[in-house]
């Protein structure tokens, strides 16, 4: 095999992992500070495609421009799901509950999008869709390019937020130590919401960004929602960092695992190595408690 | 204390008497196929409590094992001639060790994680049979219908599948019922409610663990046989994760946590996704599934526990288990 196709498959594999790392770090939100895994991430991402589609459609809109936008409506689209249905499911014993909501609420988006926008593949035309950057021999997606440089800011914005807001900073609060944090007058319920709701904004900007080369259908949720997990799991489940470079990994992983076993093969791959890490690590985790 | 024959066997009887003459009155292949579903939907569900009512494992992957059930079967009798029946016995050793090898690493893993590992290798399985020549890849594999009888478990009509359905059911009812009751259920329950205290008392989880995987993936793959022959056509699309919810779903309602839960909710279940499927899908695609979920999610949030979750607290069953035990005296007098 030669390196030119390697690098390629590199680059090509960090444009990638850009949405995957995106979707991931929404899905981290949540966990890091609710402390459930929420099942319907996939199917969030599929809705803000389909938001990113009518502006499209309906509007004339560029996905790209359409990113603040659609961020917002999904912010308030996660907060209410939050706030009306996961917290009364959310109790001391067990997070079974909360595991078979999030599954349910993803049947429900995804046959609501198949009823209202039939199975039909649907896609936004961008400017930029079809525009190349070559570099030397290498040839880079200006999407894909323009999605990781989302990505990025993305990544940014959050950890300034987190960092230097009041809300910010309630959030990490809460995600430490929930009652200590009712003690000292943070209304968690908000916060809580607030989290969600920026899971689901997160969720947004990558479906914007994902339009803009992608096609989307009712179903679209699966693939991406158990790439999140893998994502997840790479980088440790509640650090965004960690996300960041779960989501880059596991895109690097697949365009250069489809070169190597074929791309038949690159799911099978993928899902191995996600078992294979999270009982390392768990094994890892345990060796150190004990010893 | 032997439990005695009394009104609550009586009942049970004729419940069992009615289920077997069922297939006289009805006649629609319709309504038969529904009852047929049901049955099989009743026995998935069964088959995954082992593991998620009895051990506390959530497994969503159940599907991809199912699957698996179904192309040992399918594929031992197209291309070697060996009867399904033979296959159900394979699938069942073969699949839950398959199941129980490959998941006996991840039992460390608590809570959602090992629900995204099931998930994990039913995709993983689905991927393979999508591109494996021998398995028919993406099309998925026909069972002819060239002979029909017993030996190759194809007919036209389906009262024989009622038949099988049925005792195959009341057949994981019972064993269930047996595991529930034995020193392995009593173990699974101890490592469901809690890990730590169950290896203090001398329960091995991880030994138990395998044993309720081998249980619960072999009696799905079991099912999976079943189906490829009812249906007669299966490709890698039946391991989907949203198929593993068919299965889960009666559960939830049903209530977890018990063995006749499950079982009921997938008879109320069932029908009511097959009654929706019927009158509202050609109305607008999709709209079944939507109230369908829906009905889930209510039942999710406002009764957490399930139908006999409720029913065990209720009044409802003191009063009934007070008229049968009357009933009991009257009819057979009064016993020690």
């Amino acid at each position: 095999m030669n390196t030119e196709i390697l690098i390629q498959a590199i680059i090509n594999g960090i444009m990638v992992g850009g949405i995957y790392a995106m979707i991931g770090m929404s899905l981290n939100m949540i966990f890091g500070v609710m402390k459930i895994v929420n099942f319907c991430q996939g199917e969030l991402l599929m809705v803000s495609m389909y938001i990113t589609y009518l502006f499209y459609s309906e509007l004339g809109m560029e996905p790209f421009v359409a990113i603040p936008l659609v961020a917002v409506i999904m912010f308030g689209v996660g907060a209410l799901i939050q706030s009306t249905m996961i917290t009364r499911s959310i109790k001391e014993d067990g997070d079974q509950n909360v595991l078979f909501l999030t599954c349910c609420l993803g049947i429900f988006l995804s046959n609501t999008a198949l009823l209202l926008f039939k199975s039909d593949y649907r896609t936004a035309e961008s400017v930029f869709s079809n525009k190349v950057v070559s570099l030397g021999s290498m040839n880079i997606s200006v999407p894909k390019l323009l999605g990781f440089v989302a990505l990025c800011v993305t990544t940014v914005l959050i950890f300034l937020m987190l960092y230097y807001t009041k809300i910010g900073k309630q959030i990490r609060a809460t995600s430490q130590n929930a009652i200590g944090a009712q003690v000292t007058g943070i209304r968690t319920k908000v916060v809580y919401a607030c989290t969600y709701g920026l899971g689901a904004a997160i969720a947004g900007i990558a479906g914007a960004c994902l339009m803009s080369y992608y096609y989307v259908y009712p179903a679209v949720g699966n693939i991406y929602g158990t790439r999140s997990f893998i994502v997840v799991t790479m980088g440790g489940l509640g650090s965004v960092v960690g996300a960041f470079f779960g989501g880059i990994g596991l895109g690097i992983m697949e365009t250069v695992g489809s070169v190597i076993v074929g791309a038949a093969f690159k799911d099978t791959l993928v899902f191995i190595v996600f078992i294979l890490i999270l009982v390392i690590k768990e094994n890892l985790n345990i060796r150190r408690r004990k010893g | 204390m032997r439990k005695k024959f009394g009104i609550r066997q009586i009942l049970l009887l004729v419940l069992i008497l009615i289920c077997l003459i069922v297939p006289t009155f009805v006649k629609t292949p319709y309504m038969l196929g529904i009852f047929v579903t049901t049955f099989y939907i009743g026995c998935g569900t069964l088959a995954w409590s082992v593991l998620g009512s009895l051990t506390g494992e959530i497994s969503l992957g159940h599907a991809g094992f199912m699957g698996l059930g179904a192309y040992i079967g399918a594929l031992l009798m197209n291309n070697k001639h060996i009867t399904p029946w033979v296959g159900m016995l394979v699938a069942f050793v073969v699949v839950g060790l398959l199941a129980a090898c490959l998941l006996a690493p991840c039992f460390v893993l608590s809570g959602p994680y090992f629900t995204l590992v099931t998930i994990a290798f039913a995709e993983a399985f689905r991927n393979l049979f999508t591109n494996w020549d021998y398995a028919g890849k993406g099309q998925g594999i026909l069972v002819p219908l060239k002979e029909q009888g017993m030996y190759s478990m194809r007919w036209i009509s389906k009262v024989p599948y009622y038949y099988i359905a049925l005792i195959m059911l009341i057949v994981f009812y019972v064993i269930l019922r047996k595991i529930d009751r034995s020193k392995l259920g009593y173990a699974l329950k101890t490592i469901r409610e809690d890990e730590e205290t169950a290896n203090a008392v001398g329960i091995n989880p991880f030994k138990y663990k395998f044993i309720a995987t081998f249980i619960s993936a072999g009696l799905i793959a079991v099912v999976g046989v079943f189906y490829a022959n009812y249906i007669g056509y299966i490709n890698p699309d039946i391991m989907k994760q949203s198929q593993a919810l068919n299965y889960v779903m009666p559960a939830i309602i049903g209530g977890i946590g018990s063995i006749t839960g499950p079982l009921l909710g997938a008879i109320i279940l069932t029908p009511l996704s097959e009654f929706l499927s019927a009158t509202l899908s050609h109305i607008a695609g999709g709209l079944n599934l939507v109230v369908y979920a829906v009905i889930v999610i209510a039942v999710i949030l406002f009764r957490p526990t399930g139908i006999m979750g409720w029913f065990d607290h209720s009044k409802f069953k003191k009063k009934m288990n007070d008229r049968f035990d009357a009933i009991d005296a009257k009819l057979f007098g009064k016993r020690g």
